[in-house]
């Protein structure tokens, strides 16, 4: 008869091994390690510190220049718009002041390319005759005073019939060009402070393209014709650093016929005048190898804008724009570039946060406290990603409001460069981005030294993909400059640029001058995903291979 | 100090990640050289100093470099050899010259293979891309003066930042501490160095940053246009590696180990 043996069962209570606990142990190991803490908080220090430094060092000859009211950045006048932002508002206005409502109508039947033909260096690509953004249309304007308020519709040289107010907002009408064959017939009616364009295709039925409150019009407004046709602008870099930049005047004729008005208009005669400085005054500006631009003009001037009439049909020359400027140079984002040395330490405490224990054979104990290997991966990284987005959060957001106090003291002043504060958008996305930019890169250096296990290599390689392409993006002529800052980790960098640009303005724009060719989140989702394909190929090696 | 060098040369020849290393300079300075000989064009860079694009990989390759130069010092720390390297060999300022000078003859004899290759990528690529004779460009040859110094220099200035590398890690003992403090050196200064709004500061990164002011070594054309001179850059490279390897030493002789 067989006794029954009742096998041994401990008294201990089973232990927790939650996800909790996981990171609890990971944030404990974190915690407990001076030199880790210590390294941490010089990360802090030195991503606010340094852009601070450096915006110390920002001195420029003459960021902005102003004579007699009228200013002069990077070779270009510059007026304030109704906002305070910088704009360009220059442009040939045939006009008449209108008393009151009414409004304007007018048939397009032609616009392209005028005066002389623009022959570049072969380095920069062959401008198209007709500017992309070469306008014609009916425009409503407080004053002709440079930066007053206004509204617009126009056909454009390649972007279809627009409709712009106060030169930050653009709205998409039909495409097509303006052409005898097919005129674009255009309408802007003033009601109050309520404007509306519309446009057609035969003057009988009419589309509103948009309906836009433009404020600060007095009762008395100027209407009329307007032409314009931006700066051909150009930028390159060529291999060992240094850039080349091209500004050339361009101009547009455009032929208005069918002219007609209601409302409570002067009898006089249309006046034609140039608003703002106008093509016959701006040189063609090439720049190069010197750090900042203009440097060095070469004077090539384009025939006076001017206008004609016969019978109900004007025929109008003009260049200049109606449009935001966007400057080349970026303060901001050379003095977060600071935020480098912040980058590096955190890199390698991502990398040191696991290989750490594997040097030290630790990772024998915590794979056999928490069998599950994933869930080590997922602690840690959930650790070390948000402990560095604290520390590069409070660093980031003591660097930005010295920062752009410093810059402002060293003449990098409104309208063109704001005084950003902390809380606005430009402010909350540098400073996040920031943040957030460093807790991805520490997230990379973790994958790498998952992937390597040994420290010296994990940290080469994360430099190697974040700071490196960086470095090259500065050397290598402008494609793969783009290039590298298009699909490497390093486009997340593009979070740190502080111009605002705009889809209506063509800006030469290269990794020279710190332009990056992504959009700051789009460039951030570059980097997020590099991050996520090497945690994937972290865990999933951390699975298969012994400890 | 005969027996020195061999024990040293034993131990970066046995050691597993060495060969990787080596291989990888030797594939990353090489490769990044000819992926930038085919992509720099003329025109759009015609004013582009073919030697110096030829030798682009070498801003690469020197991070791998870097780490087995700092693999060398720190590993014996975190293994613990360290220990009975001195007591094998108690003249710690011998022990550190013999692992200066195995890792020179190593890594003198690997940058030849690179630049080398690089030069030779350069050469057969550069003309198809229209550096020819009729843009006043002539194809890559070691009998140029100017291209030989470059491509020496680049050799010596691969062993020049392992040595900078050796010195670091022997101050710092920790592999990690020192490959972030020499990659930090290297890379982040020519980032700022190029986009600083300060002409003054431009200039004084061009002539005191270790990485700008030794890659001058690779100038081969309008030399008197440069921040600093090609030997005077190296030598500035130099000074750093100085600096790096006395401060490394004096701290292994008077620290326990």
């Amino acid at each position: 008869m067989a006794a029954t043996i009742t096998p041994y069962r401990s008294g201990q209570q089973a232990g927790h091994d939650g996800f909790a606990q996981v990171l609890r142990a990971e944030w404990t190991k974190f915690r407990t390690m001076r030199g880790w803490v210590v390294t941490m908080l010089a990360a802090a220090v030195a991503t606010a510190l340094a852009p601070i430094a450096l915006a110390g060092t920002a001195k420029s000859n003459d960021p902005m220049t102003c004579v007699h009211g009228r200013c002069q950045v990077e070779g270009s006048y510059v007026a304030t718009g109704p906002d305070g932002e910088a704009v360009t508002d220059s442009f040939y206005f045939v006009h008449q002041p209108l008393a009151g409502n009414g409004s304007l109508t007018v048939a397009i039947s032609s616009l392209h390319g005028a005066g002389a033909a623009l022959h570049l260096p072969t380095k920069f690509p062959p401008p198209s005759r007709t500017q992309p953004w070469a306008k014609a249309g009916i425009l409503i304007k407080a004053s002709t005073r440079p930066g007053s308020p206004y509204a617009a519709i126009m056909a454009t040289g390649g972007h279809g019939v627009r409709m712009q107010y106060d030169f930050t907002h653009d709205i998409a009408g039909p495409a097509g060009p303006a052409s005898a064959a097919s005129a674009r017939w255009l309408r802007l009616t003033r009601s109050g402070s309520t404007l509306t364009g519309q446009e057609s295709a035969d003057g009988r039925h009419w589309a509103t393209v948009g309906t836009v409150q433009v404020a600060g019009l007095p009762a008395t407004v100027q209407a009329g014709l307007f032409v314009a046709s931006p700066d051909y602008d150009a930028d390159t870099q060529s291999f060992g650093g240094g850039d080349q930049g091209i500004t050339v005047p361009t101009q547009a004729m455009a032929v208005f016929d069918h002219v007609s008005r209601q409302g409570n208009w002067p009898a006089g005669i249309w006046t034609g005048a140039q608003v703002g400085a106008g093509g016959q005054f701006l040189a063609q500006k090439v720049s190069g190898h010197c750090g900042t631009p203009p440097c060095g003009a070469v004077k090539k001037t384009q025939p006076p804008d001017r206008f004609a009439r016969s019978g109900g049909t004007f025929t109008m020359a003009g260049s200049g724009d109606i449009a935001p400027f966007v400057p080349i140079v970026d303060p901001l984002q050379v003095t977060f570039l600071g935020t480098l040395f912040g980058a590096i330490a955190v890199i390698a405490l991502g990398a040191v946060f696991i290989t750490g224990e594997y040097r030290r054979g630790m990772i024998r104990t915590t794979l056999a406290a928490s069998p599950r290997r994933g869930r080590v991966l997922a602690a840690k990284a959930i650790v070390i990603g948000s402990v560095t987005f604290a520390a590069g959060l409070a660093g980031a957001a003591v660097a930005f409001p010295f920062s752009v106090r410093k810059l402002h003291a060293l003449g990098w002043t409104p309208p063109v460069w704001h005084a950003w504060s902390l809380t606005s958008q430009v402010g909350v996305r540098m400073v996040i981005g920031t943040a957030a930019l460093l807790a991805v890169t520490a997230l990379l250096a973790l994958a790498a030294g998952t992937i390597l296990r040994r420290s010296a290599g994990a940290i080469t390689a994360a430099v190697g993909v974040v700071v490196v392409p960086l470095v090259l993006s500065v050397i290598l002529p402008t494609a793969p400059a783009e290039w590298l800052l298009r699909y490497t980790p390093a486009a997340a960098f593009s979070l740190q640029t502080s111009t605002l640009r705009y889809s209506q303005v063509t800006t030469g724009c290269i990794p020279y001058h710190g332009c990056y060719p992504l959009a700051p989140w789009t460039g951030f989702a570059v980097m997020c995903a590099w991050a996520v394909l090497a945690l994937a190929v972290a865990a999933v090696l951390l699975r298969r291979r012994d400890a | 100090m005969r027996h020195a060098l061999h024990a040293e040369w034993t131990k970066l020849r046995t050691a597993p990640g060495t060969v990787w290393l080596l291989a990888a300079s030797i594939v990353l300075t090489a490769g990044a050289s000819a992926l930038a000989a085919a992509i720099v064009k003329c025109p759009g860079s015609c004013t582009a100093d073919t030697t110096k694009v030829s030798l682009t990989g070498i801003m690469l390759g020197q991070a791998t470099v870097a780490t087995l130069a700092v693999l060398v010092m720190s590993g014996e720390y975190s293994t613990g050899m360290i220990r009975v390297t001195l007591a094998a060999m108690p003249r710690r300022p011998a022990l550190l010259a013999a692992k200066a000078a195995v890792l020179s003859g190593v890594v003198l004899a690997v940058g030849a293979i690179a630049v080398g290759a690089s030069l030779l990528a350069g050469r057969l690529l550069e003309p198809g891309n229209g550096f020819t004779a009729r843009h006043g460009f002539a194809a890559l040859s070691l009998a140029h003066g100017p291209t030989l110094r470059a491509a020496a220099g680049s050799v010596l200035y691969l062993a020049l930042i392992a040595l900078l590398s050796l010195g670091a890690a022997t101050a710092l003992r920790d592999s990690a501490a020192a490959i972030t403090v020499v990659l930090g050196l290297l890379y982040i200064f020519p980032v700022l160095g190029d986009v600083v709004l300060n002409p003054a500061w431009q200039h004084r990164i061009a002539r005191w940053a270790p990485m700008n002011a030794g890659l001058a070594i690779q100038a081969t054309r309008n030399l008197g246009t440069l921040p600093i001179g090609p030997w005077a850059g190296l030598g500035v490279l130099a000074a750093w590696t100085a600096v790096a390897l006395l401060a490394g030493g004096l701290l292994l002789r008077l620290r326990d180990a």
